[in-house]
């Protein structure tokens, strides 16, 4: 024995037989079963939280964003009077540049004064209240379509010109009569003026394609506004950082997992990566304005230092990806093709990576959507301020031009302190979130179709 | 101009890259009589090792080329500035950028045509106006260009050109000298495959170390900057000073406590809304959902973790933070009556729906380590007759702390750094407050309203941003390292 | 000497204190426990015999329902402790295993103080009135485990950091802490060397003087060495049970003979 203690020596501890019956549950058994019961609850709705919380995140987005893709249309017969249009007669291009879109905002009062004749409205408005209506680009819709067409000169055309901001938010409900009592842009006899025009059938909502293909507008024309060319200035980062953060992350992947001795350089690198990945985003941007823009003297704005950018920051998640993808090729792949005689370098590059592709690419869609809607960084690049309105028109200058991205180009229109910028920005997380949803659906179906266990 | 001779060069650097790679490969070819079982390598790699050898070395060359040629031109240039000039525009880099500016304009008038290559080498300020002529051409000024700024253009235009001139030489000799060695040895015998192997290992590393690079480039940025910083204000207003009031005029209070108060006080409001929450929603996800709700819940959650933080901006400025005002402001028309909130932007406001952001980034950390708890130990206090509140709260946390105190931390330093919530939703007032339905700011959002629009690299206003941007990444990265350090012993705990 | 003790067993016939019949027990579509009908008696050492994979540590678990923890398990048929059925709706699971105690197969110490290790169950079961009561409790408990010797200077030091006998003498001494009527005990020397093995078994030979003490081994010679009675399990069968010197000297059924002599498992 190796206790010293004896079985005598031990006060007996006899079981309580006056335990009673397990089929009646005693006073602290069911303390306890409530303090369960409370502690279950707790759980249910810590997640019932979260979920609530989801719920409401995607209610507002839908419900606040949808209106920006309608858009309230005015439809006018314009009469493009020659004598304000061409005085010289002799609808030479050079001339007709000449008359600014001032010249056309008369036109577009006679277009109104013929309509109430017509139609027969019965309004106080002066016809410049009138269209007052229109959005602020109107009279440069028609001088577009004149220069594009001299020879229209003289004719009655029918054209849908973009409600102003107001009418349109009148129509979708934002802006009510209570609303607008110190508004300067619209009076309520404007809106009188636009329920008789809806009846009349020439002022109507439509899907509005130009919110997504189009390009960003001034501060007075929210209904003009669209996401497209910042569309496009994502685009061409992610470009960059698929360019560039694959090849570089797999190759650094491969480096750590398949030949990196195990010593204090290379711990050093991987605690070092799994530190920046958790670098805040903004630090980011200040080592991209430092070196890209300040020292390098890359472009500001641009694409390509947006990408750039990113790329030091999609690495790590890239890398970390590889890596565990790497891993669970097992060593037997190999051992194999060592076996047959290749070289480690081509036991990797023909057996291993291929293996692990679809992990990587997986590890890839996640590092690049994280990339699509990251914000910080870009505010400090340039990528907001401006009015990205011209898109592109090669590669070079859609990675040098500067441009805008869809989450700057959302806070740039946050930042318009307007309520139709508001749903436009609502609008753009919409397409946002479409892109992302797509590339993690994406990557689901790549994890779950490729997934192999081994 | 530069841009168009760097890019002929890497041109014909490729051109000649791919020209080695068939030479090389051929030659091996020949002077193994067409036999290719006789060469000791495939015969591509012949070819790569040729390619390799043109384009590496050369391509190299002509990257650190471009990196320090402008900060040499610079060095230079700028003895060609008098002091006067320094000291009446306020700092070397804002003359710089005026002496880049004005030879930029200067190329691209050349560009256009508006004046001869000679011309615009010569031209004095005195002859003509070169503001004007700058003008036209696309290029504004702000202000009439100095005679020695001229000069100093004009100067840096040459050496640039110059520059360039003799990089293309380097770099074209570098890729001939590459390609012709290289083919030469292309012969049966020659180990192409290990050279090749070993190139690309070399490749391999340079690649992992650019995680390394990065981090470098991080610290070595902002540290530069940062002493120029405390070069033009003091330090112990920066660190120990009571106020923030920048004034672009100068003679600003530049103090970090009261951005550090604000960054505190809203991630203490998030991890207090996050960490019981998310805990919570870990504790039931892993010890009481059935595979079902879990395989539900789960990524449910993890979609809150998904969204880009921009839309959480928007959420707390456009949705929580009127929200809140109706509830706390507005006085009689709100809901309790008060008058206690008056702007959408408020600590609350951010730190609710950053604690929304971060309920996913706990829970999902919190469940991980859970999960690591061996189930033994649950099953030790089954045993005993525990119930499964008694076992989580006695036995499954206790042994799993170490773990979630490692993931609060991180969820901690994620919410130091998060920037467009705070952005959006916090408001732009340094101040000391306890106030939570108050407006403040936070070190990040400094960082952003000091680095956008118009900013003057030689002024303490715009440099503090640095030192800002240091002190959040030496605050983060400490959180980091000691919560990675603190997860990982606790891993190897029950590994 | 242990051997001897087959021989001079004393097979007094105790009241039952578990009654099986009809147990069935199912792991989603695998039948694990087939019809087992076994009665266990009062201060008696049961033990439970069979090859791996068998179901004795699967019939075990039902005594306590611990199996109620595994999400797919399913158990059919009727267990009862004094007569009454443990799996009738209105009885808890937790206050069962207060009543039926049990120790796994591998030591699993709470990661707290030996003190605390100890203390756990009559804290939460409520049995102690205040600190010194709980001392006293916690005291017995290591004496009965035969650990209080090796321990009572550093209640205070982490439970984990003993050997892997004594851990296994703290979890004994944590299950007797909570003054169970049965013990339930799942391979406890499977993780011990042999000396830690002999202290183990030597206390269970001690604690058949207060508990009903059921044993899963896989190994016969501590069947032999520790236990009155022997249930021998084969394929989720109950095949044999009976006196321990009885099925040790003389099986009844040809499969018990073959796995005493090795043929089988």
């Amino acid at each position: 024995m190796t206790d010293a203690t004896t079985p005598s020596s031990v006060p007996a501890m006899t079981p309580l037989s006056g335990k009673g019956s397990l089929l009646v549950q005693d006073a602290r058994t069911r303390k306890r079963n409530a303090a369960e019961k409370r502690f279950k609850a707790y759980g249910v709705v810590a997640i019932s939280i979260g979920m609530l919380m989801l719920i409401i995140l995607v209610f507002n987005i839908i419900s606040r964003g949808t209106g920006a893709f309608q858009q309230t249309f005015v439809t006018l017969e314009v009469p493009l009077l020659a004598e304000k249009l061409d005085k010289k007669g002799n609808r030479d291009p050079n001339d007709l540049r000449k008359v600014s879109t001032f010249g056309y905002a008369p036109l577009l009062r006679t277009a109104f004064e013929d309509k109430i004749a017509q139609n027969g409205i019965e309004t106080e408005l002066s016809p410049k209240a009138m269209a007052g209506i229109l959005s602020a680009g109107a009279p440069a819709q028609l001088r577009d379509f004149v220069l594009a067409d001299p020879s229209m000169i003289g004719t009655t055309q029918q054209f849908e010109f973009l409600a102003s901001s107001r009418v349109d938010g009148y129509l979708k409900g934002r802006v009510s009569r209570d609303s607008i009592a110190n508004d300067k842009n619209i009076s309520a006899e404007q809106l009188d003026f636009v329920d008789k025009l809806i009846e009349g059938g020439s002022i109507e909502k439509r899907f509005n394609l130009a919110f997504i293909i189009g390009a960003d507008s001034s501060d007075a024309r929210p209904e003009a506004a669209g996401m497209g060319v910042s569309m496009i200035g994502s685009f061409f980062m992610m470009l960059v950082v698929l360019a560039l953060a694959l090849p570089i992350g797999v190759a650094a992947s491969i480096y750590l997992e398949e030949f990196a001795p195990k010593n204090w350089l290379t711990d050093i690198i991987e605690v070092n990566i799994s530190n920046l990945a958790a670098v805040p985003s903004i630090v980011f941007g200040i080592l991209g304005l430092a070196v890209f823009i300040n020292y390098m003297h890359l472009p500001t704005s641009a694409p390509l230092v947006g990408g750039l950018v990113l790329t030091l920051m999609t690495l790590p998640t890239i890398i970390i990806s590889t890596r565990a993808s790497l891993k669970a090729v097992p060593p037997s792949i190999r051992d194999a093709a060592l076996g047959v005689g290749a070289s480690k370098m081509q036991s990797v590059f023909h057996h291993v990576l291929p293996l692990a592709a679809p992990g990587i690419l997986t590890g890839t869609i996640i590092g690049l959507a994280q990339a699509l809607g990251e914000t910080a960084p870009l505010l400090l690049i340039g990528m907001v301020g401006f009015i990205a309105s011209n898109p592109p028109d090669s590669i070079a200058s859609g990675l040098l031009d500067p441009n805008s991205a869809m989450p700057a180009q959302i806070y740039e229109w946050a930042k318009r302190a307007d309520p139709a910028f508001y749903e436009r920005a609502w609008g753009g997380i919409i397409i946002l979130l479409v892109f992302l949803i797509t590339m993690n659906t994406i990557a689901v179906i790549l994890r779950r179709r490729f997934e192999r266990r081994w | 101009m530069a841009l168009s001779l760097t890019g002929y060069v890497v041109l014909a650097v490729l051109v000649l890259t791919i020209a080695a790679f068939f030479a090389a490969k051929s030659k091996a070819k020949s002077t193994a009589n067409g036999d290719v079982r006789l060469l000791h390598s495939l015969p591509n790699y012949y070819g790569y090792n040729a390619a390799m050898f043109t384009a590496v070395p050369a391509l190299g060359i002509m990257l650190i080329w471009l990196l320090a040629q402008p900060m040499m031109i610079e060095n230079s240039v700028f003895k060609l500035i008098p002091e006067r000039i320094v000291e009446e525009g306020s700092s070397r880099g804002l003359v710089m950028s005026d002496v880049r500016r004005v030879a930029e304009g200067l190329d691209i008038a050349v560009a256009q045509g508006a004046i001869t290559d000679t011309e615009a080498d010569n031209i004095r300020s005195e002859a003509r106006d070169i503001r004007a002529l700058l003008g036209e051409v696309g290029v504004a000024l702000g202000s009439d260009v100095e005679p020695e700024v001229l000069f100093a253009a004009q100067e840096y235009r040459t050496l640039s050109s110059v520059g360039a001139f003799w990089m293309a030489v380097v770099v074209l000799g570098v890729a001939f000298i590459g390609a012709a060695v290289s083919i030469v040895v292309s012969k049966a015998d020659f180990r192409a495959r290990n050279t090749v192997e070993r190139g690309a290992l070399a490749l391999l590393i340079l690649a992992a170390s650019l995680a390394i690079m990065t981090t470098v480039g991080i610290v070595l940025s902002m540290l530069f900057e940062s002493i120029n910083f405390f070069r033009l204000h003091s330090w112990t207003d920066f660190f120990f000073g009571g106020s923030w009031a920048p004034n672009f005029r100068g003679d600003s209070d530049l103090s970090i406590l009261p951005l550090l108060w604000g960054t505190l006080y809203i991630s203490v409001i998030a991890l207090l809304v996050a960490v019981p929450i998310g805990l919570f929603a870990a504790i039931y996800l892993s010890e009481y959902a059935g595979p079902k709700v879990r395989s539900a819940a789960k990524p449910l959650l993890e979609i809150l973790a998904g969204i880009p933080t921009i839309v959480y901006g928007l959420f707390a400025l456009l949705t929580v933070g009127p929200a809140l005002v109706s509830i706390f402001g507005r006085g009689d028309q709100g809901l309790l009556g008060v008058e206690w909130m008056s702007g959408a932007t408020a600590v609350l406001t951010a730190g609710l729906v950053m604690g929304i952001m971060l309920i996913p980034f706990v829970s999902s950390l919190s469940d991980d380590i859970i999960n690591a708890v061996p189930q033994a130990m649950r099953d030790g206090s089954f045993g005993l007759g525990a119930t499964q509140s008694e076992t989580i709260r006695q036995v499954v946390l206790p042994a799993a702390l170490p773990g979630i105190v490692g993931a609060v931390l991180l969820a901690a330093s994620r919410a130091i750094g998060e920037t467009m919530i705070v952005v959006l939703g916090a408001g732009a007032i340094a101040k000391f407050s306890l106030n939570p339905l108050e407006a403040m700011t936070t070190i990040t959002t400094r960082i952003v309203s000091q680095l956008t629009g118009d900013t003057d690299f030689a002024s303490p206003e715009t440099l503090v941003a640095f030192a800002l941007g240091l002190t959040l990444f030496v605050l983060t990265l400490g959180l980091n390292v000691l919560a990675l350090y603190i997860v990982r012993k606790y891993r190897e705990q029950y590994e | 000497m242990n051997d001897m003790r087959i021989l001079e067993r004393d097979v007094d016939a105790n009241a039952i204190k578990i009654a099986a019949k009809g147990v069935q027990v199912y792991y989603g579509d695998t039948h694990a426990i087939k019809d087992v009908d076994v009665d266990i008696q009062d201060k008696t050492v049961t033990a439970f015999i069979g090859p791996s994979g068998c179901g004795k540590s699967t019939f075990l678990r039902c005594l306590n329902r611990m199996n109620d923890t595994i999400d797919v398990a399913r158990v059919e048929g009727d267990i009862r402790i004094d007569g009454e059925d443990i799996y009738d709706k209105a009885v808890d699971p937790v206050q069962l295993r207060a009543k039926v105690g049990m120790v796994f197969q591998k030591p699993n110490p709470f990661p707290k103080s030996i003190f605390d290790n100890v203390a756990y169950g009559p804290r939460i079961h409520g049995l102690a009135k205040n600190k010194s009561d709980l001392d006293d409790i916690v005291e017995r408990a290591l004496r009965r485990a035969a650990i209080w010797n090796e321990v009572k200077d550093r209640l205070a030091a982490p439970g984990t950091g003993l050997s892997g006998g004594q851990q296994q003498r703290l979890c004994i001494a944590r299950a007797v802490a909570t003054e169970p009527e049965v013990l339930l005990m799942d391979e406890p020397c499977s993780a011990l060397d042999p000396i830690a093995t002999a202290q183990v078994e030597e206390l269970i030979d001690e604690l058949r003087q207060n508990y009903s003490v059921v044993i899963v081994t896989h190994s016969m010679q501590q069947a032999a060495r520790v236990s009155q009675k022997t249930a021998f399990f084969h394929l989720g069968n109950l095949v044999e049970y009976g006196e321990t010197g009885q099925i040790f000297t003389n099986p009844e059924d040809p499969r018990t003979e073959s796995y005493i002599t090795g043929r089988i498992g």
